[in-house]
């Protein structure tokens, strides 16, 4: 009569269960004793605990030892005491693997756990997706920008109403400041009565004829200018490009299963803090313009006074709505900026190219 | 002999939510930290745990297909899915969108067979109870040719036919499925099955919704109730569902409250109710030697099929 613990053995031939007694023998082996209908031994044999053809694994409260090659002989022991003793044996020579840990520390409080993943992954969208999307975004060679941003400019190109000597007048305009250091500016005036101006990534600047006509000195449009030419310089859209991707690859890996729902919620979601993350890149804007002005020996106040046109434009937009508007709260931006502009001071030298083409520009001159 | 021996549930499930939930939040957990990769790991995780919970007859399964195999499939088939997705876009987007669609619909149809047949396949090989493993004998080119025969049918019917449709491709595959040198069987009808989801679709439509328990037993009766076991020299066993319309709306309405009410956290829990009830309603009917089926499947590891499988969404039974 064999001494090891009771198991059941499948010989890998037919489908009947046998009785088995397992043991440990030591120093390296495992010892099977394969019993009859009666309990007697019938079949003995040993594997090396060490051997690769010795697979075993924990499962359903018991422990399956499998041997040898397809067809395998099969052992499952429920003994507790016994498999303990063998697992702990086992992985003292190799260590235990990130799922096993996994799967006792969840097993230990599953909702805690999970609770704890869902904080991990929150932390991660919010702090570590953006910091990796902006790395990512700054390794981008700049020539990525002036493709895209002229393949946009092309695509729009057709519905825009340039106006051509306008335009000339412009570029004369931003050519007599020192706007980037990277890229080549390519102004454009288009006739459109909106108070706007926008800028695209690699150069292109657009100036709409409704903002021009409201300006009349002409730091108002160097400070215009300076503003765009950041957005250009600093990357700022190709930055928030690279971050909306990175965040809603995130997002639909994490939330791919789940309902359309949850998808629009998170989507919102997005949105919402991309908004935030814009209102960052003006600011950005307005202060790296002013500090441009500045070296180009414009007044900075010049991006106060624009500043100022602009909050008269947007003066009947409702406070909840100018909340979530891209641009930050106006008065906001007109302190700071104020502010900076008395630091700085105005410059010593003061740039007089400017005058010629604003005049043009304003339909004074020819 | 048969009535002799008084029928009796022979498979059980002894998994709980707890531990289904554990296995199923590592594996969340690790699948996005590796953006995906160890998507192949977490099924066989899943899978392993899924088998070594269901016993017969007294006695656990085992799956033993590994995260490594599924992975090989796993590559494959997303290289195959990428193709046939880059051709769509490629024709989609140079001529006319619905022509995109047209290849993806018809890539579809093409690899339906493939993938019923591979996934059985692999599953049935990687598949054990007592040590002797399963098995799939089916032709893929003799499923082709049903599928296309049967599909065309279904297609110049505008669906009508789709319960015949249904039944040839069970009949076959279950025929073709084997355990060691035992053999399974599905007999059923076509006409049958059109009947019965005839009259459970009226009767749904009758009763505002609520036959639609009656009807789902009914499909869950036809499934479990057509198919056999033979065990060589030995009877056919055959089985017999057991479930009732009742059961079915106490099991799929408390399953939709467990899992809206913790915003999907309850779903192991509510897997584990359904297997446990599906497997306690089947009962077998016969007695067999089931201690002396012998091995005769060889070994077979290529799990492209499977995982093109889970690519598409098809869902198999398995």
């Amino acid at each position: 009569m064999s001494s090891g613990v009771k198991a059941i053995y499948y010989d890998g031939l037919v489908s009947r269960p046998r009785e088995a007694r397992v043991e440990v023998r030591e120093p390296d082996a495992l010892q099977v004793d394969v019993l009859d209908a009666d309990g007697r031994e019938e079949d003995r044999f040993y594997w090396p605990l060490e051997d690769k053809g010795l697979q075993w694994e924990r499962s359903a409260g018991a422990l399956r030892l499998s041997f040898g090659a397809h067809p395998r002989r099969v052992v499952i022991v429920r003994e507790e005491l016994f498999i303990r003793a063998f697992v702990q044996r086992m992985q003292y020579t190799g260590r235990r693997g990130v799922y096993d840990r996994l799967v006792s520390t969840a097993g230990r409080g599953p909702i805690l756990f999970f609770l704890g993943v869902i904080a991990l992954l929150v932390a991660g969208y919010l702090w570590v997706i953006p910091w990796g999307a902006e790395r990512l975004a700054l390794l981008m060679p700049r020539d990525m920008d002036r493709e895209l941003g002229e393949m946009v400019y092309t695509s729009m190109a057709d519905e825009l109403k340039v106006d051509s000597a306008r335009t000339a007048a412009l570029q004369a305009f931003g050519d007599a400041l020192r706007l980037s250091d990277h890229y080549e500016l390519k102004y454009h005036v288009v006739d459109d009565p909106q108070v706007n101006a926008f800028a695209l990534p690699g150069g292109h600047i657009v100036v709409f004829t409704g903002i021009l006509e409201k300006m009349d000195r002409p730091e108002q449009l160097a400070g215009l200018l300076a503003h765009e030419a950041t957005h250009v310089e600093a990357r700022h859209s190709m930055r928030a490009l690279v971050r909306g991707m990175g965040s809603y690859l995130f997002l639909s890996l994490l939330l791919g299963d789940v309902s359309a729902v949850v998808g629009t919620v998170a989507q919102h979601a997005d949105n919402i803090r991309n908004l935030g993350y814009s209102r960052a890149l003006e600011t950005e804007a307005d202060a790296v313009g002013q500090q441009r002005m500045h070296a180009n020996g414009v007044d900075p106040q010049g991006m106060v006074w624009l500043l100022e046109l602009l909050e008269e434009e947007a003066g009947d937009l409702p406070e909840a709505v100018s909340f979530l508007s891209s641009h930050p709260l106006t008065k906001e931006r007109i302190e700071k900026a104020e502010e900076r502009a008395q630091k700085m001071g105005a410059p010593a030298q003061v740039d007089t190219a400017l005058a010629a083409p604003f005049r043009v520009l304003k339909g004074k001159e020819e | 002999m048969d009535h002799l021996t008084p029928p009796r549930p022979v498979l059980s499930f002894h998994g709980n939510g707890r531990d289904l939930f554990v296995v199923v939040i590592v594996n969340w957990l690790l699948t996005l930290v590796t953006f995906g990769l160890y998507y192949p790991w977490a099924k066989a995780r899943k899978l392993q745990y899924l088998y070594q919970h269901t016993e017969l007859a007294g006695h656990p399964f085992h799956f033993h297909g590994t995260g490594r195999e599924m992975f090989i499939g796993f590559i494959k088939a997303v290289v195959l899915f990428g193709i046939i997705i880059a051709g769509a876009f490629a024709l989609g987007y140079h001529t006319i969108p619905q022509l995109g669609q047209l290849v993806v619909f018809v890539a579809g149809l093409i690899l339906f067979p493939l993938i019923v047949h591979g996934t059985l396949r692999y599953r049935l090989a990687r598949s054990s109870w007592r040590g002797i493993h399963f098995g799939y004998r089916g032709e893929r080119s003799a499923l082709y040719t049903l599928c296309l025969r049967e599909g065309l049918a279904v297609l110049l019917t505008l669906g009508f036919y789709l319960p015949w449709f249904i039944i040839a491709v069970r009949n076959y595959t279950i025929g073709h499925m084997r355990y060691g040198d035992s053999r399974f069987a599905y007999k059923g009808n076509g006409g049958d099955l059109f009947l019965l989801n005839l009259k459970g679709q009226l009767l749904t439509i009758f009763t505002l919704g609520i036959y639609w328990f009656w009807w789902r037993r009914d499909r869950f009766h036809y499934w479990v109730d057509h198919f056999s076991w033979s065990v060589p020299n030995g009877p056919t066993l055959r089985f017999r569902g057991t479930a009732r319309g009742e059961g079915f709306f106490k099991l799929l309405v408390g399953n939709v409250l467990l899992v809206v009410f913790t915003l999907g956290i309850g779903i192991p829990w509510a897997q584990v109710r359904y297997m446990r009830f599906n497997f306690r309603h089947i009962e077998m009917v016969g007695e067999a030697d089931l201690d002396a089926i012998a091995q005769t499947e060889a070994e077979h590891k290529d799990a492209t099929a499977d995982d093109l499988g889970d690519l598409m969404d098809i869902g198999i039974f398995l």
